[in-house]
């Protein structure tokens, strides 16, 4: 793929050039958005808004790391979303009781109180990640989106999430901390084939 | 000795391989000595491995971008422009064609002229004030009065007297009023020299300066050509849904 010969045709308004580049970075796009706000549809909503989005803003693309500028849009969609949410808040997912209170709270809601028995629900890694992902504040949690699961280096995260460099570095490591403390719970769970391997620097 | 936050941070970059050479090179000197960094870095390590074993979900559905969504219009055809300026101009004079008709002078007199029917009918013989104070307002003074014998000498002054007739409306009213007369009061008829005078000019007066006929024939213009420039847009854009709906 000749992206920027593509990138250059969508500016000037080609749209099966551009629709060349949603397909390839579609999955990054949707990806990001589900780690983002949690949830399939939404994050599929936020995905679509990004590509349209970025259709339109395409001449505003002045270089540098095409994906990085993707994931700015889809982003900028998700951010507007969870504002969407605030001034609209939800009704629960659980039914109440009669008494009123909440029958059963969903697993990915659970905190870190977990009894035992609920804890064996979380028996997916994913499940337990998007547990721990969601319990971190916004501002960390796209940083981490950004750097370990989209894997940009920290100057395409900041130019992503337009803050400074220095403040990229201590978003990041309070949220792995953050990460690792919440992973806790969940570590003895986790089946074996998704174990850790340790790394080597 | 526990890791300060200063700490944890270098440690974080230290695994992107964000410091540079002498930076490492301090930190590594102090995770030789230091457990507790060791088991910060471990523990920053294991989260970020965790994170890259991730599974990427594939996307739902395509997000590819319909011209629809984005907004794209078909490349009109050639002849719609040609079309379109057709449509705007006939209409233009269309409309043009009501505001001189109805900026014109001629459109006074014939409102004034409209009444007067109904003096010859109902007052000529009466003679009585009754339809007169119903008349409209532009058919006041001596117009207004005309059918009685007052107003009939009042006509005859009018006509004979210069300065009255510059009056050219009036004039024009009065003459229509008297040509009406004459039939119901015989006697002064042989009188109006001067109305009779002016009667041939009324009727080519009267006539709107654009003929109701100009008037159909440019909305029915308009009305063609805007069908045309239409159609031609509607035939181009299922031309390019369906070959969009073929790729």
């Amino acid at each position: 793929m000749d992206e920027p010969a593509l990138i250059h045709s969508a500016q000037r308004g080609d749209l099966d050039s551009f629709n060349t580049l949603v397909l390839h970075y579609q999955d990054a796009l949707f990806n990001t958005a589900l780690r983002i706000l949690g949830d399939d549809e939404l994050a599929a909503d936020a995905t679509q808004e990004a590509f349209l989005s970025a259709f339109k803003n395409l001449t505003s693309y002045r270089g540098g790391s095409f994906k990085a500028w993707l994931l700015r849009t889809v982003t900028n969609a998700c951010y507007d979303e969870l504002r969407r949410q605030k001034r609209r808040p939800t009704t629960p997912l659980e039914p109440d009781t009669s008494d009123g209170d909440e029958m059963d709270s969903p697993r990915w809601l659970a905190d870190q109180n977990l009894s035992p028995e609920q804890k064996a629900e979380a028996d997916e890694l994913e499940h337990a990640i998007q547990h721990c992902l969601e319990n971190l504040p916004l501002e960390f949690r796209t940083v981490v989106v950004m750097a370990d699961i989209q894997g940009l280096d920290y100057t395409e995260v900041a130019s992503t999430v337009r803050v400074p460099l220095g403040t990229i570095k201590s978003r990041l490591a309070r949220a792995r901390l953050r990460l690792r403390e919440c992973l806790q719970d969940f570590w003895e769970l986790l089946p074996a084939a998704f174990r850790l391997e340790k790394e080597r620097i | 000795m526990t890791a300060s936050f200063r700490d944890v941070e270098l440690l974080s970059a230290y695994l992107d391989g964000q410091l540079d050479s002498n930076e490492s090179a301090r930190l590594e000197s102090r995770l030789k000595t230091d457990e507790s960094l060791r088991a910060v870095l471990d523990d920053l390590r294991e989260a970020r491995g965790i994170l890259r074993q991730l599974p990427q979900r594939r996307a739902p559905r395509n997000f590819t971008l319909t011209p629809q969504m984005a907004g794209i219009k078909p490349p009109a055809p050639r002849a719609y422009p040609v079309f379109r300026l057709a449509t705007a101009v006939a209409t233009l004079l269309f409309v043009i064609t009501f505001v001189v008709n109805g900026l014109s002078p001629v459109a006074a007199p014939r409102l004034a002229a409209a009444p007067a029917p109904a003096f010859g009918m109902g007052g000529g013989g009466v003679g009585g004030g009754a339809p007169n104070e119903s008349a409209p307002a532009a058919t006041q003074a001596p117009a207004i009065e005309a059918p009685t014998a007052e107003a009939f000498a009042q006509s005859q002054t009018a006509t004979e007297t210069p300065p009255a007739a510059n009056d050219n409306s009036r004039a024009t009213i009065l003459s229509t009023q008297t040509s009406e007369l004459a039939p119901k009061a015989a006697a002064p008829a042989p009188l109006n020299a001067a109305p009779v005078q002016v009667q041939p000019e009324a009727p080519a007066r009267n006539q709107a300066p654009v003929s109701f006929i100009w008037q159909i024939a440019l909305g029915i213009v308009a009305l063609i050509f805007g069908l045309i420039a239409w159609f031609l847009r509607l035939n181009t854009e299922r031309k390019f849904r369906r070959q969009w709906n073929n790729k």
